[in-house]
């Protein structure tokens, strides 16, 4: 690694103090899974590395008024480990389990996870689903966006050199939404997704039809994207297997994979049908659970 | 330069070290800690493998800086004077280690999986290695090896005068 | 927080100085409550019970205690780093190379190219390697030079300031181009076919014209790198009377001692060679690579020098697994019975020969497979080509040509709708079967795994 200096933040607002004092020269480093490796092999690194891994205030799952907030520090292993999330949203669970292995969970965040803005990130399809938003810090104070707005493109995010991403919040209408996320890599542990898909709804029970359902994917586009026309598809529509098959070849009009040395593009199409209709098959099995629950 | 204080095996120690030095590179050439082994250095094949605060992770992916004050085990802080860990013993046993330099690794994931977890099932073990590699010894007989371990282990809590 | 400081204005860098009491390491004296427990020393003259018997391994304990030194675990008194500067393309001449810039940063001590080596070739059989590469790149993970400084890390950075300027040449990284006779030769004078192997035995042709199916197939393996564990590591030192004295993860010292001897231009009584325990060979460790780089870098500075090969470099700098090219032609009987095959395998042998004649032998007399076939004719090259090079792995070939010949054996069940099972039992060598290079065969027991497979894991009961 080239030479450096470190600093380190006490808390989310030291952090941007410390930030508004070195950008655009400076980067964070939170759980250093990717960004050790990036400094290891680039030639040329920032002058400046902005420890936060310290700041406790950004390592906070909790429930408040406008949903449900996890601090962009949480680690994948305290994501797997959070009763809150387990009960509300084991999609997040189950996404969180295919990132790495267990040392890169316990090193890796939520919040860096989200900043790579790699396409094949296996935080971003479920909290996409579930209408996630993103809180960012920076010197003029804060702002809130969708997490959908947050992507502009591979490796590049909304953020501007000065900001912080605080919190990733799922908003209260979406508390409980029954979520799944399903990722086919080319073995289990270790591996990048070749695509991974997330699928959240509610259902009328009385009319039996998927009310607001979400698809997500993952690996197959710039960024994270949903596949609003699959989605359209199937609202109001009365809950069938063939819908949700239908539905998986809607999301493959709706996506441009690449082919690399992981998969070619056909592959990557193919998997999308299969996937997005099972994970809406998994998410219905989900619905039903928590239905015969009550 | 920053001045790293870490409890390691249960010693406080200190180094000065430039800020780009990797957790990795403190335990082995400040400490002289070189049962923690340097394999891919990005994260990959889990040979550098220690427990910070109680869990295991990639000493190659943290900064020196980032452990100050936090607690860090080895693969030399296992064992006692007069006792080798019960994981050590398995591993020895079952003749789990061939070239051997995966194995503090390896051995440092069981531990953990072991403390959370103290009677893991066979596909839990393989999900709390997921992050070693080993390419000559194979995983079966590391599987065994941590199975028995854990019966060990268990065994000796329940001897204990309550 | 610390004030903001270059790189230039921290003046002299810093060292990476072991503390006190680390110099004391070796053999060992690790803090008190790490020190290991008594060590398994066989007892002399005790022959132990081995044929059946449980055995603990004997390094078995040091392994799991972390206290086996492996080569990167050593340190020696005033001991520098090297790191080298790899081509990173894949066919080019070399015009020149600067190495000023790299030698007036501070922290490096010393920097070589392949002018400084005194015999700049080697290999475990064809001397076709540069120690260094300075005229020609044959592959993107040649080095080119270099660099032995205080820490790693200045040795990385000063890898940057050397300049190498090249006229690009167009690789040639298909096997097959490079088997046409007009291709022009990687290694001129020499031809791109480095080795050649034919096993004749019987009438071919004939047999083909008396078969009543005919079966062609190609098949290809990829490269495959051996990933050790433990990257390759060399540490070099020289004594008063110039003897060196290389600690390497090198699992053929005798043939690696030659070599280093050779390349450096002394005496093999002046190389002392001290194998370590190795971190995972696979044979990917059988021959010497960055050696005698390290023993030039310790001798110009004169003090020992440890280079470590990083995980990229283990890829692109080390030997693979030999790709194959395999194109099978099988005449049978209409039960099934094999009468003629004509094999020919291409090798991909990468930029160098390495192992590869070994590889070439090994995988053109098993081609065939253990099948009774009368008349066989195998046919085996092995070419250069602009890519990393490729040398011993696990089989020496004989992997690939079993994929290629049950493969072959499968297709050939399948058409002429026949148990892949019963066309094996069919064609299988029995006891006293000549192999094809003439071999009476002893203790032949195909059958019997082949049957007691299929009923382990339930064939015969599927089938029925």
């Amino acid at each position: 690694m080239r030479a450096f200096e470190l600093v380190s933040a006490r808390d989310s607002r030291h952090a941007v103090a410390l930030l508004a004092e070195h950008a655009p020269s400076a980067k964070i480093l939170a759980g250093g899974t990717d960004l050790l490796v990036d400094l290891k092999s680039s030639p040329r690194g920032p002058e400046v590395i902005i420890d936060i891994s310290r700041a406790e205030d950004l390592k906070i799952i909790a429930r408040k008024d406008e949903g449900l907030s996890i601090g962009a520090l949480v680690t994948h292993s305290e994501i797997m480990r959070s009763p809150l999330i387990r009960e509300m949203f084991p999609a997040l669970v189950d996404a969180a389990h295919t990132i790495g292995a267990v040392q890169t969970r316990n090193l890796g965040t939520l919040g860096g996870n989200l900043v790579t803005g790699v396409p094949s990130m296996d935080s971003g399809p479920t909290l996409l689903a579930l209408d996630a938003l993103v809180t960012v810090v920076g010197p003029a104070g804060r702002r809130q966006m969708p997490l959908a707005e947050f992507f502009v493109g591979p490796r590049k995010t909304i953020l501007k050199p000065d900001e912080l991403l605080m919190e990733i919040v799922i908003p209260k209408q979406n508390l409980g939404k029954p979520a799944y996320f399903l990722k086919f890599g080319l073995r289990k542990g270790q591996a990048l997704a070749l695509v991974n898909v997330a699928a959240s709804l509610w259902v009328d029970w009385d009319k039996h039809v998927f009310v607001t359902p979400r698809i997500a994917l993952g690996a197959v586009a710039p960024t994270v994207i949903r596949a609003p026309k699959a989605e359209a598809y199937l609202e109001g529509r009365a809950i069938t297997l063939e819908a949700m098959a239908e539905a998986g070849r809607i999301a493959v009009g709706e996506a441009k994979p690449i082919s690399d040395f992981r998969a070619s593009a056909g592959y990557r199409l193919d998997l999308i049908a299969v996937l997005t209709k099972r994970a809406l098959e998994g998410a219905y099995a989900l619905a039903k659970a928590k239905r015969e629950a009550k | 330069m920053v001045t790293v204080t870490i409890k390691v095996n249960g010693e406080t120690r200190t180094a000065s070290v430039a800020p780009e030095t990797t957790l990795l590179r403190l335990l082995r050439e400040n400490f002289s800690l070189t049962g923690t082994k340097l394999g891919c250095d990005v994260g990959d094949c889990g040979a550098c493998t220690v427990i910070v605060d109680g869990k295991p992770v990639n000493s190659c992916l943290m900064l020196a800086g980032q452990v100050d004050g936090r607690d860090v085990l080895t693969i030399e802080g296992l064992a006692t004077i007069d006792r080798l860990h019960p994981i050590q013993k398995a591993f020895e046993d079952h003749a789990s280690l061939q070239c051997g330099f995966c194995g503090p690794g390896i051995i440092l994931s069981a531990k953990a999986l072991i403390d959370e977890n103290p009677a893991p099932t066979t596909q839990e073990i393989r999900d709390a290695l997921g992050g070693n590699l080993c390419r000559c010894t194979g995983y079966t007989k590391m599987i065994e090896a941590i199975r028995v371990a854990a019966r060990t282990l268990r065994d000796e809590v329940a001897d204990q005068p309550a | 927080m610390e004030k903001k400081t270059t790189v230039a204005e921290k003046g002299a860098p810093l060292e990476t100085v072991p503390e006190a009491g680390s110099m004391l390491r070796l053999p060992a004296s690790a803090p008190l409550a790490t020190r290991p427990i008594g060590v398994l020393v066989p007892e002399a003259g005790h022959q132990t019970p081995a044929v059946g018997q449980r055995a603990p391994r004997l390094d078995g304990r040091l392994h799991g205690l972390g206290q086996t030194k492996y080569i990167d675990d050593f340190y020696l008194p005033g001991m520098l780093y090297a790191k080298i500067k790899r081509a990173g393309i894949a066919s080019a001449r070399i015009i020149s190379i600067d190495t000023k810039e790299a030698e007036a940063m501070p922290g490096v001590v010393a920097v070589v190219t392949g002018r400084d080596v005194p015999c700049n070739s080697f290999g475990p059989s064809l001397k076709d390697q540069p120690v260094l590469a300075d005229t020609r790149v044959f592959h993107a993970g040649d080095g080119v030079a270099a660099v032995a400084a205080v820490t790693e890390q200045i040795a990385t950075e000063a890898l940057d300031k050397i300049t190498v300027e090249y006229e690009p040449l167009t690789p040639v990284l298909d096997p097959l181009e490079s088997l046409k006779l007009e291709t022009p030769g990687l290694h001129a004078p020499n031809p791109n076919i480095y080795g050649h192997k034919v096993i004749k035995k019987g009438d071919v042709e004939k047999a083909f014209a008396e078969s009543d199916h005919i079966f062609e197939g190609s098949y290809r393996t990829q490269m495959v790198e051996h990933v050790p564990l433990e990257p390759h590591a060399t540490v070099a030192t020289w004594d008063p009377n110039g003897r060196v004295t290389i600690y390497a993860t090198l699992g053929r010292i005798t043939l690696g001692r030659a070599d280093v001897a050779r390349t450096l231009g002394i005496p093999t009584s002046r190389v002392r060679i001290v194998a370590t325990t190795v971190g995972g060979n696979f044979g990917g460790k059988n021959e010497i690579t960055t050696e005698p780089v390290v023993a030039l870098l310790s001798k110009k500075t004169g003090r020992p020098v440890k280079c470590t090969f990083t995980r990229a470099e283990e890829f692109a700098s080390s030997t693979t697994r030999h790709p194959l090219i395999m194109d099978y032609k099988t005449g049978v009987t209409k039960d099934g019975r094999i009468l003629a095959r004509k094999i020919r395998l291409v090798l991909d042998g990468g930029a160098y020969c390495s192992w590869s004649e070994t590889t070439l032998s090994k995988a053109c007399i098993l081609s065939a497979g253990p099948y009774n076939i009368e008349n066989l004719y195998a046919e085996a090259f092995v070419v250069y080509t602009n890519k990393t090079m490729t040398g011993a792995m696990r089989g020496f070939g004989a992997p690939q040509v079993c994929f290629a010949y049950e493969s072959h054996m499968d297709e050939i069940a399948a058409a002429l709708n026949i148990d892949p099972l019963e066309i094996r039992l069919l064609n299988v060598f029995e006891e006293g079967s000549l192999s094809p290079t003439g071999q009476t065969l002893h203790s032949v027991v195909v059958k019997e795994s082949l049957l007691r497979a299929a009923r382990r894991f339930g064939w015969i009961e599927a089938q029925s």
